[in-house]
């Protein structure tokens, strides 16, 4: 489960999720949610492995979700599906869908002010704010 | 809601004790009257204002422009100056918009002169400047010839290229051209980013505006600049694009994971920093002055596309005799000295003000001052300013950047629609092109603070002074 943060100048997305791996799988809907809003993707969609790095869980979020930011903005690629997501030291691969669009809304960069990423009492809990 | 009281120390200056929370080395700062300031206690930027004042290094204060608003570490409108050699440089004080600014250029013709001209005028610079989300830039350079531009700025596309003139140049500030530069400092991803998106618009706050010169408010000053009542402008508002958010965002994570090593603890993580001393800080220094260059290279190859439809609907000699009044960064981080002391001053959304007298600024505006633009929100007013010595004294040469968002994108999407919003900017008579009704309705005037008591609160804080009024009669939008 995702929502969006009332900020007056960026982005805030709040996620939760039962393990690790839901939570990255939350925010790749959300960002489907953001980067696809300029319509229908207008391409078949194909699967792509992204992988990301960082020295710790909150980061690991970050830098995930840069690469599906610098997909859509390298190749106008929107995510539309995550097929497998695999969480380890340091280290997060995911099997995503993707889908030529127009994505009206480009994230210029995933901060790390007040990023988080911790357990809670029913699984797991992240935010993160985005710079647009 | 912000839990911090300032307390009132003149009529346009508030001020958060050092005492205030036991990591603060410095008072935090804030200009504004009382209105502005109720508005800035509605969201974070108080707080966020606090953390900068822990930062190492900082001097005399943590300091918040009138248009200060929530940002992600540094508020946006927030300034900060640490002392060499081992005070801190934070990526995040500068933001990942490197050398955001504006660019502002005046046609010898009147916007009574426009007549249904202004309609096409507005579509033929929708066309030549490619606006939105991603690539579409015509230069689309790579390898050395990016690397040259990374290297020296607006120069590499005037001298390289034949697009604008040495007297562009001139009227920029540093000349369009950060010292220090350093391609190497740069990813490749921020090369792979930013190439393709040269001479591109963007998207978000990113505006291009056709206006007309309302009212001149200090007519020296509007001799020196070339502006006059009735005159028609342009006003470019873009940054570095992907190249800039990339080497940001490659620093932020380098400083981040280096913190342990220097010691240094902070409130938020995107405050990131390493002392300017030690490689992560000169390195820092080098990626974000080639950003700069690219960015001010961004807005002269837009200047350029500018002339350029000038010229085919307005004719070549109109074109021709369009001059730059000048342009300034409102994201930046430069070392200058102040005080005798050598600062590195980081602006995040602010405007370098330097006052009369000035060696930095062009030997035509000496008497004037340095231009200072404040741009409203889409369909509202701008302002020119020129800078003045209150900002040697209390700002380390800095002034507002803009009008200052109040609400959320969301919450204003929420008050107005985009197809509202376009009817009714068309119908006072302005030209409105823009990719998307959506992004229309984000930047819509009610999502900004009144850029005039902005402006006010500038002047009565003798930081900058207003010297022409100007109101959009096109605007073209990222």
């Amino acid at each position: 489960m995702y929502r969006w943060v009332e900020h007056t100048g960026e982005l805030e997305l709040e996620i939760e999720g039962e393990g690790p791996e839901e939570v990255l799988a939350e925010a790749a809907t959300a960002l489907r949610e953001l980067l696809g809003a300029g319509g229908a993707p207008t391409g078949p969609a194909t699967r792509r492995i992204v992988t990301a790095q960082a020295p710790d869980r909150p980061a690991l979020l970050a830098a995930f979700i840069e690469e599906l930011v610098f997909l859509a903005e390298s190749e106008s690629l929107v995510p539309i599906g995550l097929r497998r997501v695999e969480l380890d030291e340091g280290l997060a691969r995911a099997e995503v869908e993707v889908a030529r669009a127009d994505p009206p809304h480009l994230v210029k960069a995933v901060t790390y002010h007040r990023l988080e990423f911790e357990p809670a009492e029913h699984g797991y809990r992240a935010r993160v704010v985005l710079d647009v | 809601m912000s839990s911090f009281e300032p307390r009132q120390v003149d009529e346009v200056t508030w001020e958060i004790p050092a005492s205030a929370r036991s990591d603060m080395r410095v008072p935090a700062r804030i200009l504004a009257d009382a209105e502005l300031l109720g508005a800035i206690r509605e969201d974070r930027s108080l707080e966020q204002l606090v953390n900068v004042a822990t930062l190492p290094g900082i001097a005399e204060a943590a300091l918040a422009m009138p248009d200060i608003h929530q940002g992600y570490g540094f508020p946006v409108g927030g300034v900060a100056a640490t002392e060499l050699p081992d005070g801190v440089v934070s990526p995040g004080g500068v933001g990942y918009d490197i050398n955001c600014g504006v660019r502002l250029l005046a046609a010898p013709i009147a916007a009574s002169e426009l007549a249904a001209r202004r309609e096409a005028l507005a579509h033929e610079i929708s066309r030549a400047v490619p606006a939105g989300a991603g690539r579409g830039g015509s230069l689309n350079l790579r390898g050395p010839r990016l690397d040259r531009v990374l290297e020296e700025g607006a120069a590499a596309l005037v001298r390289g290229h034949g697009l604008g003139t040495e007297d562009d140049l001139e009227r920029t500030e540093s000349g369009g051209c950060l010292a220090g530069a350093d391609p190497q400092k740069v990813s490749a991803r921020a090369r792979e980013r930013g190439g393709p998106q040269l001479g591109t618009l963007g998207s978000g706050n990113h505006f291009l505006e056709i206006q007309r010169v309302e009212r001149v408010l200090d007519r020296l000053g509007a001799e020196a600049y070339g502006l006059e009542e009735g005159q028609v402008t342009f006003l470019i508002h873009s940054g570095s694009r992907g190249l800039g958010h990339q080497v940001c965002t490659d620093y932020v994570r380098r400083m981040d994971a280096a913190l342990g090593r220097f010691g240094i603890e902070l409130p938020d993580r995107q405050l990131s920093c390493a002392p300017i001393s030690a490689p992560e800080g000169r390195d820092y220094l080098a990626a974000m002055a080639a950003a700069a260059n690219f960015a001010w290279a961004n807005r002269q190859a837009i200047a350029h596309r500018i002339r350029e439809a000038i010229a085919r609907v307005l004719g070549g000699d109109v074109a021709e005799r369009t001059k730059q009044v000048y342009d300034v960064a409102h994201n930046v981080a430069k070392v200058e000295v102040h005080a005798g002391r050598r600062v590195c001053v980081h602006r995040k959304g602010a405007t370098r003000a330097f006052p009369p007298g000035s060696t930095e600024i062009p030997a035509d505006y000496a008497d004037a001052g340095q231009p200072v633009f404040v741009p409203g929100s889409m369909g509202t007013a701008s302002f020119v300013l020129a800078g003045r010595d209150g900002s040697m004294a209390k700002t380390f040469g800095t002034a507002c950047h803009g009008a200052g968002r109040s609400l959320s994108r969301t919450a204003a999407r929420k008050q107005i629609g985009g197809a509202e919003l376009r009817r009714d900017l068309e119908a006072r008579g302005i030209a409105v092109r823009a990719p998307s009704n959506r992004g229309l309705a984000e930047e819509a005037p009610l999502a900004y603070k009144d850029v005039d008591r902005v402006v006010a609160v500038a002047a009565r804080a003798g930081i900058a002074a207003p010297v022409a009024r100007l109101v959009p009669i096109g605007v073209v939008k990222g």
